[in-house]
């Protein structure tokens, strides 16, 4: 720990009592990477085409039928939703009961 | 690689529910095993939970050698590999008409769902308070999935569960539908839930479906996900050389294979074992694994034979380093000479069928799981102690499993038997399809 840990913490709090007049002080270099990535063509473009086609396939083609098609993307759209939703009440649960 | 002469359609219904109508010492015994193995490992988590991952090995780069990722993402790597088998072997039956294996599919996709549990189960202990998951990972996810091979992990270990458990659910309520009468009563709500909205009309349809389901699986669980994301995770970091370059996606892939199929002998032979299944999973059906067993063996042993080689010769300095350290483990040995003995063993019964023996086979196949996970944990390890930056060279000790990790391996397979012995009490775990023609429409 460093005796100049605590600064930006104080510059921050300076920066927030100065008058809107003042110059924006950088507290440090911003990094961001621009949305579209390789992960945007590979995940969206190439790894997930198969469960494009399979969707596709369930609605077009023959035999084909609503209800059933609907009852796919439901236990997709819906399993989803249960796997991360359940882990989102979890959260909820740890932070109520431990913090 | 098919097997001749396998015909279970005289099996009747009644054999199929057999592990839903009886209730025996044995299961209690089995029941107490996993619940035994689960308690230990919660005991060790929980004292994970309240000191942290200092209690394991794998603490920071501040100890164990800079290792930060040891067994824990070893067993990781296992589990999915086991379950990107299950699933596509249940697959192929569906496309590629491999009808042999028929009485073992939807064992082979349970055993994907289960084994996928346990691999998302090892990521959820290791980033440290399981909250991290939600907040951490779900808030960064749509910026970060663009750019980050993790984020890529987590969506297509989600994406593979899921159309695993569509791929289930669709195909089960034929199944329920047809064996509603035997099927035990208090578990009635969660049937009429399964078969929801059914009419035989949708059966034609609903095969149609899975049959996209299985197309969907079988290119993307080789190809993209054991075969391309989980290895991308290693193979992208050009800092580890044990780690980086492109053989990893086909050797990832074979040591899935190989470890899938060796899970799978297991579970089929020990419900056969447990219900006096003979007729049900014949012989044959496990001398046909057998030879997938030795054909994939054969192709994770090229692969690691290509590594060696490469890595040996005239590698690059970090590379040649990194490989020698590998070939003078002699755990890294173990766990190649066990997959020789399976590959050895699977071809000498394919020419010699009387030297086939269920008993030898499922002990080759434990062997073969255990030789798989050492390989895959060595593979972890050895990258990060061997990186092209000599950063953490300094770091004393030397990464050993601790306790603790070594109880969530024993507790996840804990979890594998806890899940079969409750399933299987639940729905039949061989498909209806198994003991009829598919031109025979009975109600």
């Amino acid at each position: 720990m460093s005796a100049l840990a605590p600064l930006p913490a104080l510059l921050a709090a300076v920066a927030a009592l100065a008058p809107a007049a003042w110059p924006a002080v950088p507290l440090s270099a911003e990094y961001t990477l621009p949305f579209v990535g390789p992960g945007t063509y590979l995940i969206f473009g190439i790894v997930l085409a198969p469960v494009y086609a399979m969707v596709a396939a369930w609605f077009l083609g023959d035999p084909s039928d609503r209800f059933a098609g609907l009852l796919g993307v439901g236990y997709l759209a819906g399993l989803t939703t249960v796997l991360w939703g359940s882990l989102f009440v979890a959260t909820l649960i740890i932070g109520a009961v431990f913090f | 690689m098919s097997v001749d002469g396998v015909d279970v359609t005289g099996v009747d219904r009644e054999a199929l529910v057999r592990p839903i109508k009886t209730f025996s010492t044995r299961y209690v015994a089995a029941l107490a095993v996993a619940l035994g193995l689960i308690g230990v490992w919660l005991f060790f988590y929980s004292r994970q939970l309240r000191h942290g991952l200092i209690v394991t090995n794998l603490a920071d780069w501040g100890s164990g050698g800079g290792v930060p990722w040891g067994l824990y993402i070893g067993a990781f790597i296992w589990w999915v590999g086991i379950a990107h088998g299950g699933i596509i072997l249940s697959a192929a039956v569906r496309l590629l008409g491999m009808d042999t294996y028929q009485p073992v599919a939807r064992l082979a996709e349970l055993l994907t769902i289960a084994a996928l549990t346990c691999a998302g189960t090892f990521i959820l202990i290791h980033v440290g308070r399981p909250d991290r998951l939600v907040t951490s990972v779900l808030p960064a996810w749509p910026t970060r999935v663009q750019w980050s091979p993790l984020m890529w992990d987590v969506t297509i270990i989600t994406a593979y569960f899921v159309l695993t458990a569509t791929y289930l659910a669709l195909t089960i309520r034929y199944d329920v539908n047809r064996l509603r009468d035997r099927l035990p009563n208090r578990l009635e709500p969660l049937y009429a839930a399964l078969t929801v909205g059914y009419t035989e009309k949708e059966d034609e349809v609903v095969e149609r479906m899975v049959w996209w389901i299985a197309f969907a699986i079988i290119i993307m669980a080789p190809l993209l996900l054991h075969g391309g994301v989980i290895p991308w995770l290693f193979s992208l970091l050009p800092s580890m050389a044990g780690w980086a370059g492109g053989v990893q996606g086909p050797s990832f892939l074979s040591i899935a294979l190989t470890s899938a199929v060796a899970g799978i002998i297991i579970v089929a032979a020990a419900f056969r074992y447990a219900y006096g299944w003979e007729e049900l999973i014949p012989r044959a059906v496990f001398q046909g694994l057998a030879k997938w067993l030795g054909f994939f063996s054969l192709i994770f042993l090229w692969l690691q034979l290509q590594q060696v080689i490469t890595g040996i010769f005239a590698a690059p300095t970090t590379l040649q380093h990194a490989t020698e350290v590998k070939i003078s483990t002699p755990l890294y040995w173990v766990a190649i000479g066990l997959v020789v003995l399976a590959m050895l063993y699977a071809f000498a019964t394919a020419l010699r069928p009387d030297l086939f023996d269920l008993r030898a086979l499922v002990g080759i196949s434990v062997g073969v799981l255990f030789g798989t996970l050492s390989e895959k944990v060595l593979f972890v390890v050895e990258g990060l102690q061997h990186a092209h930056f000599a950063l953490y060279d300094g770091v004393p000790g030397q990464y050993v499993p601790s306790a603790v990790e070594v109880s969530a391996v024993f507790g996840t397979i804990g979890v594998v038997a806890l899940f079969f012995l409750v399933v299987s009490k639940v729905i039949p775990v061989v498909e209806l399809h198994a003991i009829e023609d598919h031109e025979e429409v009975d109600t």
